[in-house]
């Protein structure tokens, strides 16, 4: 079976700055990756082209089947619609809408709204009494689950976190985290980008970058080159 | 349609989320809209009431004999009864005029029976001493101009004995009349008793008539004149009637430039709204966008609201417009100018312009790039 992820040779130049330099590595579907390295190493730059949101300077990356390099603007916006539940490291948020508004607002960019159905990917996330909840009257880690509701709403192939637990203390750290391990216990592909040894050690795989070149990828317990 | 509810429930959320900055925009567009629509209700009703105006300010068609300087006069009957027999609302007066050469004394005087309820119509501002003829049955009385009084001094109350030929008829002097033109040479006297000096009864020298309206209206009253009153010149006064389209042309250019400069003004203020509100929204649409949100789908949002905003305030600025156009009417014309209904339509197109294209920074939130905005640059 073909991975879900085949990232070869893949480069982004922001003019004189290699951000990403011929990275080559694959991902199989219900795998959990943490991409790791120190800041500027090209984590954030990996997972932004992964998802649709900057084009690559160079080389391939395939997502479910679809090369996503020369995608023009059109096709991108229908690729993140279908293919990515993105997870930020500050929520990001609609300030102005409530939980269950957040989380409808990726099902109306996607196709057609339920608001049941929003309402029962919150509660999932534990906060059916939060629904009607603007960012504001939530706690981070609530609004980082409200981030993971809205995420998971389309059914994405591919769940992209960029320091997820970034923003929030340690109880809710711990309450992410055990939602991203049951994401992956249910079969989700996550890649997170994380400084956070926690993550790293809770994932199945460890891609780790330094100055925009692959160092090494490794598993928790064996490392390899 | 749960999309539709879904854009609706957002489209509300962003309305009241920006009501600040959104109610600095209804304030320029309804402003706009208000001043806009106050002009254009007077445009309207302006040149209804200037052209009614005009025609106090006399004759702007003229029909007569063919041949100029014939001293054939026509037959008075069949004019007047054709004119009539046209049913024109346009036609405000028309008064047949019959020049007669007579004496008083051993004075030349150019005597001019006519109609003196249709004159009066027609030339409200001219001046008279004494009193003015109002029925047309007021036989044995005339109005002398002011210099033929002068010439045979007359005043009001005094009698002058005209004769013509044959025939020779003893009139009451009610006023003398000034108009500064070739009227205050002449002696006015009913069309009956001109007719029975001069023996020719039943004729008339030409017909002078007020026309109401524009000068195309004007035209097209002419034409139908001319159509049922075959073998004469039924000629408009080119001179008043091109003076009064200049005067209507520069009022109705003064307004719409008036109103140009209004709704850029306007247009200014929306845009300097919403250029701050893009400040505001850049990090939301990057977030739609990297939600999948396409362009045209988080523009359309944005316009909707601009159009929303636009109708709201074109409602308001026509409704504060009316009372605007009142108030207006009463200082210009001395009466309230009447709200025209298809002022309200034209008035909220035109804010809605006015906001969709002073939500042009809105617009340029598509170029945002979701990747830039999302790591705080």
């Amino acid at each position: 079976m073909a991975p879900l992820v085949q990232v070869e040779h893949l480069e982004k130049r922001f003019g004189e700055v290699r951000a990403l330099d011929r990275v080559s590595f694959d991902v199989d579907s219900g795998e959990w990756i943490a991409i790791m390295g120190p800041s500027g190493s090209g984590k954030t730059t990996l997972i932004n082209i992964l998802g649709g949101l900057e084009h690559p300077t160079a080389g391939r990356v395939a997502v479910d089947g679809m090369e996503i390099a020369n995608l023009g603007e059109r096709e991108l916006t229908r690729y993140r619609s279908d293919k990515i539940g993105f997870v930020f490291q500050q929520f990001h948020l609609v300030p102005y809408l409530s939980a269950v508004e957040n989380v409808m607002l990726a099902q109306y960019f996607h196709s057609i709204t339920d608001e049941e159905e929003a309402a029962e990917s919150l509660r999932r996330v534990g906060l059916g009494d939060r629904l009607d909840h603007v960012p504001a009257q939530l706690s981070g880690g609530e609004q980082q689950r409200v981030a993971i509701a809205r995420a998971l709403i389309n059914h994405p192939k591919l769940i992209l976190a960029d320091e997820p637990t970034g923003n929030l203390d340690e109880a809710n750290e711990v309450v992410i985290l055990n939602l991203l391990r049951d994401l992956h216990d249910s079969g989700h592909t996550i890649l997170v980008v994380t400084h956070s040894q926690v993550i790293g050690n809770m994932a199945d795989r460890r891609v780790e970058l330094e100055h925009g070149r692959l160092a090494r990828i490794s598993t928790p317990s064996v490392a390899k080159e | 349609m749960a999309t539709r509810s879904m854009f609706l429930r957002i489209l509300w959320k962003l309305l009241g989320a920006s009501r600040g900055r959104l109610a600095v925009a209804l304030v320029a567009l309804t402003s706009g809209a208000a001043v806009s629509s106050a002009l254009l209700n007077v445009n309207l009703d302006a040149e209804r009431k200037l052209t009614q105006e005009f025609r106090t300010l006399g004759a702007n068609v003229v029909v007569a004999p063919p041949s100029t300087g014939s001293d054939a006069a026509l037959t008075g009957a069949g004019v007047m009864d054709s004119i009539a027999g046209l049913q024109s609302p346009r036609i405000v007066a028309a008064a047949p005029y019959l020049y007669v050469a007579a004496n008083s004394g051993t004075q030349p005087v150019i005597l001019a029976g006519t109609w003196f309820d249709q004159v009066a119509k027609m030339n409200s501002w001219w001046k008279v001493d004494g009193n003015w003829i109002t029925s047309q049955d007021s036989h044995l009385q005339c109005i002398v101009g002011r210099d033929a009084a002068r010439q045979l001094n007359l005043l009001p109350g005094s009698s002058i004995e005209l004769r013509s030929g044959e025939h020779t008829v003893s009139l009451m002097v009610a006023g003398i009349v000034t108009t500064g033109g070739a009227e205050d040479s002449q002696i006015f006297t009913d069309l009956d008793i001109a007719q029975n000096l001069a023996g020719l009864s039943g004729r008339v020298t030409l017909v002078q008539l007020s026309v109401s309206g524009t000068p195309p209206e004007i035209e097209d009253v002419t034409k139908r004149l001319a159509g049922a009153l075959p073998g004469l010149d039924v000629r408009p006064v080119r001179q008043i009637a091109a003076a009064e389209g200049i005067i209507l042309g520069r009022i109705r250019g003064l307004i719409f430039w008036t109103i140009m400069l209004i709704l850029a003004l306007s247009m200014l203020g929306v845009l300097a709204s919403m250029a701050a509100l893009a400040m505001d929204r850049s990090r939301d649409v990057g977030l739609m966008k990297a939600m999948g949100g396409s362009v045209q789908r988080i523009m359309r949002l944005f316009l909707v609201e601009a159009g929303a905003l636009g109708a709201l305030g074109g409602t308001i600025g026509f409704l504060v417009g009316v009372v605007l156009a009142r108030w207006m009417g009463g200082r210009v014309f001395g009466v309230a100018i009447s709200p025209r209904p298809v002022v309200f339509p034209v008035t909220i197109i035109l804010t809605v312009a006015v906001a969709l294209v002073g939500a042009l920074p809105l617009r340029l939130l598509g170029r945002v790039r979701p990747a830039e905005i999302l790591r705080g640059e």
